[in-house]
């Protein structure tokens, strides 16, 4: 659902638009398989409306808009990306910068715990102003530390949160 | 009368010193976040959840309401010193406002928006005390089969009736539906959706969904397609202040938006966008200038962000009288009370009177607090501005990882919160509104728990949603508000093919 490829100029008559189809057809399987997990709910004992009303709704109602958003995307209507604030809506999409990112941040909260929150956040903080594309790497790499470690002592210290200490167990 | 004495028995709660500490964390806090480019109010005050986890209720809700107001007012100076709305609602605040300061007016526009915000956020307060008991006397009555239609009105009104396009916004709104149906059905015990994960058992965390859906979205969504030219911040020589004839000017915007902001906000109508428009189109009808506008005219700025304003505070009209948020920020303040085991409705001013009235004592003590820190010190906020972006963006994700990992310290959340991030960042690929999807995951469960109710009253009859004449009433709306907008635009567009 993430497929980028960008929407320049509309030709005179919609062509369709591979990837607003394969969000159509996701908003299906997402309501196909909410009814399989609803048919998994076993039926409540003394009530009226037992537990599987709701989700019967839910993924009835899902299905059938993913259905008109099918039936819309194949007579060419195709969704234009948020004009968000500071991003560029003429710019090439690119990526690779999200995907940096997210490996950051999945790799930051592998070793949250085992390395500590600090070590945790500095390489999620380091990914991110990377992909933003900030290259001057030990500046980055030593405010990345300080605001880790800043937040690290105002949670624990100051708001009395429990963070992970890691390797600076004993030091902080 | 019995308001005033409320109110006074508020302002007692509110004006102890250490609750006055916590407004004045909270307006600073809420000034603070929400000054920085691309955080709207709602993921302001959902990012700072963390920061009141261990207070207790009324001077988290103290907090709250500084966070609420304050993020308001930031937000103003965002949209005119870098011409960013952090949301919809204050987009003419940065066409007019931003036009303004290019010309050398910033410190003005900066003012107008200030004390235009002051105004109507006292006024709307007053109009929220008065208001708010009586109809909270009217809701204890409203049976559950009129709750679940005005629930089915809230979801309509803010996913289909506004907005570009109603399938995308429902489509939205049943997302947000299917998240919040995961985990225990508290009426039976059953697990739902929960995929064999026990983490999911107590359901998601609307935080979470909140700061996934709009924080690591929005980073995901911005990093894909980065600006390469430099934003440019427009400097401000002194503090924000007006001279007279900016007074002149200002005054009488201030009040007709305020009067266009306060009802849109009470009503569950989908939030302050509406009456920002309305209020500058006003403006520029009523104005000796209408040739300005466009431009950088006063009178759309003071107009628009009154409006904005007391909408914020009509916003917490049906929030606290009936449960019912009709904002996203006013859905993660609902959110944030059922954290503590309140539940907003007509009750709450019975059993826990000195937590509302406290609340809204603090409003006005946060609209004065919010007065004093911005005028004398808004040259202090728009050096936020000069933040590098690398930076700005870095920060708030390590933010949101706090926010969400302190919940339940688990790093599994971490990882849903990558999840709703990866769907965030979809939402604004595909022209997703988010909103629809927070009200969804915070208000279906509400919804879900009335229906039932409303059909262990009726013994399993269906037709009590038909029988009950307010039910009925408002089910006939939600059924006006999905079907008239759709034959208006066909009969549109079937006279523009004609004609």
């Amino acid at each position: 659902m993430s497929d980028p490829s960008p929407t320049l100029t509309p030709p005179a008559r919609p062509a369709l638009s591979v990837p607003d189809l394969l969000v159509a057809v996701g908003v299906l399987i997402v309501g196909a398989l909410l009814l399989i997990g609803t048919l998994k709910i076993p039926f409540g004992i003394n009530a009226f409306v037992g537990p599987r009303v709701f989700p019967m709704i839910v993924s009835v109602g899902t299905l059938a808009l993913g259905a008109l958003l099918l039936v819309a995307t194949l007579r060419g209507h195709r969704a234009e990306p948020a004009a968000e604030e500071d991003s560029d809506p003429d710019a090439q999409p690119d990526l690779r910068q999200p995907g940096l990112i997210l490996g950051g941040f999945l790799i930051g909260s592998l070793i949250l715990v085992p390395l500590g929150f600090v070590v945790g956040t500095a390489v999620m903080y380091f990914s991110v102003g990377f992909a933003f594309g900030e290259r001057r790497l030990p500046l980055l790499a030593g405010v990345a530390l300080i605001v880790a470690l800043i937040t690290y002592v105002v949670f624990t210290r100051g708001l009395g949160l429990t963070l992970p200490p890691g390797i600076l167990k004993g030091v902080l | 009368m019995d308001a005033l004495t409320s109110l006074f028995a508020g302002f007692e709660t509110a004006l102890t010193p250490l609750n006055l500490l916590w407004a004045l964390i909270g307006v600073t806090l809420g000034t603070l976040v929400g000054v920085l480019p691309g955080i709207g109010p709602a993921l302001t005050v959902a990012l700072l959840l963390p920061v009141t986890a261990k207070l207790p209720p009324v001077s988290a809700f103290i907090m709250f309401a500084g966070i609420y107001y304050g993020g308001m007012f930031g937000g103003s100076t965002t949209s005119i010193l870098l011409n960013t709305p952090g949301e919809s609602s204050s987009i003419i605040t940065a066409l007019e406002g931003n036009k303004m300061a290019r010309r050398g007016r910033a410190a003005a526009a900066l003012a107008t928006a200030a004390i235009g915000s002051f105004v109507a956020g006292t006024i709307g307060t007053i109009l929220l005390t008065f208001a708010a008991p009586a109809i909270a006397e009217i809701a204890v009555q409203i049976p559950p089969s009129a709750k679940f239609a005005l629930i089915m009105l809230a979801f309509v009104t803010i996913s289909a009736t506004f907005g570009g396009s109603p399938l995308r916004g429902l489509i939205s709104l049943f997302l947000g539906l299917a998240i919040g149906l995961i985990g225990t059905d508290l009426q039976s015990g059953q697990a739902r959706f929960t995929l064999g994960y026990p983490e999911l058992l107590d359901g998601i965390d609307f935080v979470t969904v909140v700061i996934g859906l709009f924080a690591i979205g929005e980073t995901l969504f911005v990093a894909s397609r980065l600006r390469k030219d430099k934003a440019s911040v427009i400097k401000l020589e002194g503090n924000a202040s007006m001279n007279r004839e900016d007074w002149r000017r200002s005054w009488k915007p201030w009040l007709r938006g305020t009067a266009l902001g306060f009802p849109f906000g009470a009503i569950p109508a989908g939030g302050a966008e509406i009456p920002t428009f309305l209020s500058y189109t006003l403006e520029k009808k009523l104005s000796k200038h209408p040739e300005e506008f466009g431009k950088g005219a006063i009178e759309g700025v003071a107009g628009p962000e009154a409006a904005n304003n007391a909408s914020a505070a009509g916003v917490l009209v049906p929030l606290l009288t009936l449960g019912l948020p009709t904002s996203a920020t006013a859905a993660i303040l609902l959110a944030a009370f059922q954290q503590y085991g309140l539940q907003p409705g007509p009750l709450l001013f019975v059993t826990s009177p000195e937590l509302v009235w406290g609340l809204i004592a603090s409003l006005y003590i946060g609209n004065v607090m919010l007065l004093a820190l911005n005028l004398p010190l808004a040259p202090v906020w728009a050096k936020l501005l000069l933040i590098p972006r690398p930076f700005l963006y870095a920060g708030i994700l390590v933010f949101s990882t706090v926010g969400v990992y302190s919940l339940n310290n688990s790093v599994f959340d971490l990882f849903l919160l990558a999840i709703f991030g990866v769907i965030g960042y979809g939402m604004r690929r595909f022209d997703f509104p988010v909103t629809p999807a927070i009200i969804g995951v915070i208000l279906g469960p509400v919804a879900e728990s009335q229906f039932r109710t409303a059909m262990q009253q009726s013994g399993g009859d269906m037709s009590v949603f038909v029988r009950q004449p307010l039910s009925a009433f408002i089910l006939l709306i939600v059924v006006a508000a999905l079907v008239v907008p759709q034959v208006l635009k066909a009969r549109a567009a079937r006279q523009g093919t004609v004609g």
